[in-house]
């Protein structure tokens, strides 16, 4: 729920609770102002129709009137004087009254004096009361709609646009979002607050960005140091005869970790955004000139590699366009059945390699996670896919894994 | 043959030296920026072998010099730093090739030949080795005048055993060199294997000696004996 709705609902309750309970509080008053009125108007009647029989010893004669109904009705015995309201017909037509009975004695014979005025110009002012009354909420409401509406959505722009802004914001972008100060204090405090944590992470990403840089290139001088010298150390025969195996384990070693650190590095270049897609390359050229690098390979493990292009222009980097077919279609090779295929097809910006598997579904969920390895694989760095995905993300295209009739199917599209 | 190394690196150095001077390369060997750009002033050379990361200056500015002295000396920069852009800056200035750090020796040792056969027009394309000859302009490999055909990867094979010959050649360092280093495939040397089998089998349906010897399951050698 927004902040808005939630604070709106409450508003919009409370008005309308305090209305009704006004608007009763305020009708009940009213009405016992207005009885009271009535009461009073009634006993002044009383007090002239006994100051009149005081004075002639005869009850005053009846003039009807619309506004006020005056009755006597002898009776055997004094009464106490009552109030009350009802409904009559002493008019004609069915109303409500205030009535006085009272009794009074008049030739020696004791009457009972009724007066009743009809209420109906009072409720006709209570009518128009709780009509105002509710029309008022009905303003009130729509007048808080409307400001909310346009006025507080106004009032919570800057907020919005600080959210859209950290939003895009990514630690490897260069373009670090500049937050405004406003004329209101909370958002001014919450843009501070931001650009100080973008400068924190900035600061710190930068740093660790450095610190990875440096480190890697701080191996690769020992790294190379190792391969040199081994060089040198199998050209001296004999102690290549006396320890083969070790030798041949350490070196397999280098290359290894030496492959490993490369591909670490490249992918947190590609990572860093350290190349710009802004090249337009001939995807089936690429693609075309891969599969001939590999046709030796592929043929000397008995794997035909087949294609099917469609000439493709796409906005890319040339050598990651490169490291990214590479990658797959060795993938492609590597991980084929004996005597299998692959199958590369590029049409509609969609390139697909196709092989059959030689050991069934990959991890749907992981394989394209660093140091993922198929079964107890020990071959490769388990980052090529990484590095392949790395490199679609950067671009902004999709690299998607399926698993169809005991065949792996990548495809990458390119829009 | 003259060859300068520039390493700052000591055992990288040294191991250069000692690899280059036992092919019948003329070497020298410095490891700084100063001394560096003392010797090119001085001297002439077939090929530099440059470290651009130097601790005392950038290597770039000696290929600058290079450049503004309209010098051809051969140029190979290796670089720790594996930078697309250090790479295209290298090359603009007249550099020849690039290695990354880690390379193979055997690497290097090809890569200046090629430069050195480059820089030397005057018909010396030709790599021999007893009755093979290999006519890198061409790209074509003949024995005893009779021209046999291999594929581009046998081709590059043989150059590469030819200019490191009476070297024990590991198999990853072959791998490297026909595959490139960001190849994972490489770490399965049986096509390796197949590689060398098939060019072991043509070049003695030519009527070549056998000169390809597996050393130890460690890798192979070209040496006559």
């Amino acid at each position: 729920m927004k902040l808005l709705e939630k604070y709106n609902r409450l508003n919009i309750t409370a008005t309308i609770l305090i209305f009704i309970i006004g608007s009763c509080c305020f009708y009940f008053l009213l009405n016992y102002i207005l009885v009271r009125e009535l009461d009073e108007e009634l006993r002044s009647e009383q007090q002239e129709i006994v100051a009149y029989v005081n004075l002639h010893q005869t009850l005053p004669e009846i003039i009807p009137t619309k506004n006020e109904y005056t009755f006597y009705e002898p009776v055997s015995s004094e009464q106490k004087t009552i109030n009350l309201s009802g409904k009559n017909k002493y008019g004609g037509e069915q109303e409500e009254f205030r009535e006085i009975h009272f009794t009074v004695a008049a030739q020696g014979r004791i009457y009972l004096v009724k007066v009743a005025i009809p209420t109906e110009t009072t409720e006709a002012l209570l009518q128009a009361i709780i009509g105002i009354t509710i029309v008022m909420i009905g303003l009130i409401l729509l007048a808080g709609y409307l400001i909310n509406r346009t006025v507080i959505r106004k009032l919570w722009q800057p907020f919005y646009q600080t959210i859209e802004k950290v939003r895009s914001y990514h630690v490897t972008d260069p373009n670090i979002p500049a937050l405004e100060k406003g004329d209101i204090e909370e958002f001014t405090l919450l843009n501070q607050s931001i650009n100080d944590m973008i400068a924190r992470v900035q600061h710190d990403y930068t740093a660790l960005k450095n610190f990875t840089g440096q480190a890697a290139h701080e191996m690769q001088t020992p790294i190379a140091v190792i391969r040199l010298k081994l060089d040198m150390l199998i050209q001296n025969e004999d102690l290549l005869q006396k320890n083969a195996t070790a030798i041949t384990d350490i070196e397999k070693s280098v290359q290894r970790i030496s492959r490993l650190h490369q591909s670490l590095l490249l992918l947190t270049k590609v990572e860093n955004k350290q190349f710009l897609m802004n090249e337009q390359v001939e995807m089936d050229k690429i693609v075309i000139e891969k599969c001939a690098e590999y046709s030796d390979l592929a043929e000397s493990m008995g794997i035909a590699i087949m294609t099917t292009l469609t000439p493709t222009t796409i906005q890319f980097h040339a050598h990651l366009a490169d490291i990214l077919i590479n990658n797959i279609i060795s993938n492609a090779i590597k991980y084929n059945k004996p005597g299998g295929a692959v199958n590369v097809i590029l049409h509609n910006n969609t390139l697909s390699i196709i092989n059959p598997s030689n050991t069934g579904s990959l991890d749907l969920e992981k394989v394209f996670k660093p140091f993922y390895r198929n079964g107890n694989s020990q071959e490769g760095t388990g980052l090529g896919l990484s590095i392949a995905k790395q490199i679609c993300e950067t671009a902004g295209y999709s690299i998607r894994y399926e698993y169809s009739n005991a065949r792996h199917v990548f495809s990458i599209t390119f829009s | 043959m003259k060859i300068l190394i520039v390493e700052d690196e000591p055992a990288l150095n040294r191991s250069m030296l000692d690899y280059l001077s036992s092919q019948q390369y003329l070497c020298e060997s410095v490891s700084d920026y100063r001394s560096a750009m003392e010797k090119t002033e001085l001297y002439h050379y077939d090929c530099i072998v440059l470290d651009i990361m130097l601790p005392d200056g950038d290597g770039l500015k000696i290929l600058r010099s290079l450049q503004d002295a309209k010098r051809n000396d051969g140029v190979i920069i290796i670089s720790a730093r594996n930078e697309l852009d250090d790479k295209i800056t290298g090359l603009k200035l007249g550099a020849d090739d690039y290695l990354t750090k880690p390379f193979h020796l055997p690497e290097l040792s090809v890569r200046i030949a090629a430069i050195m056969r480059r820089k030397n027009q005057q018909g010396n394309n030709l790599l021999i080795f007893e009755e093979i000859t290999i006519d890198t302009e061409g790209k074509t490999a003949a024995i005893n005048g009779k021209n046999i055909v291999l594929t581009r990867k046998e081709y590059e094979l043989l150059i590469y055993l030819i200019i490191n010959k009476n070297r024990v050649l590991s198999k990853g360092a072959i791998a490297e060199h026909l595959w490139g280093d960001d190849m994972d495939l490489a770490d399965n040397y049986d096509f390796i294997y197949a590689h060398v089998k098939n060019l072991r089998k043509k070049l003695s349906q030519a009527g070549a000696g056998d000169y390809i010897h597996s050393i130890y399951g460690m890798g192979y050698k070209f040496a006559n004996h």
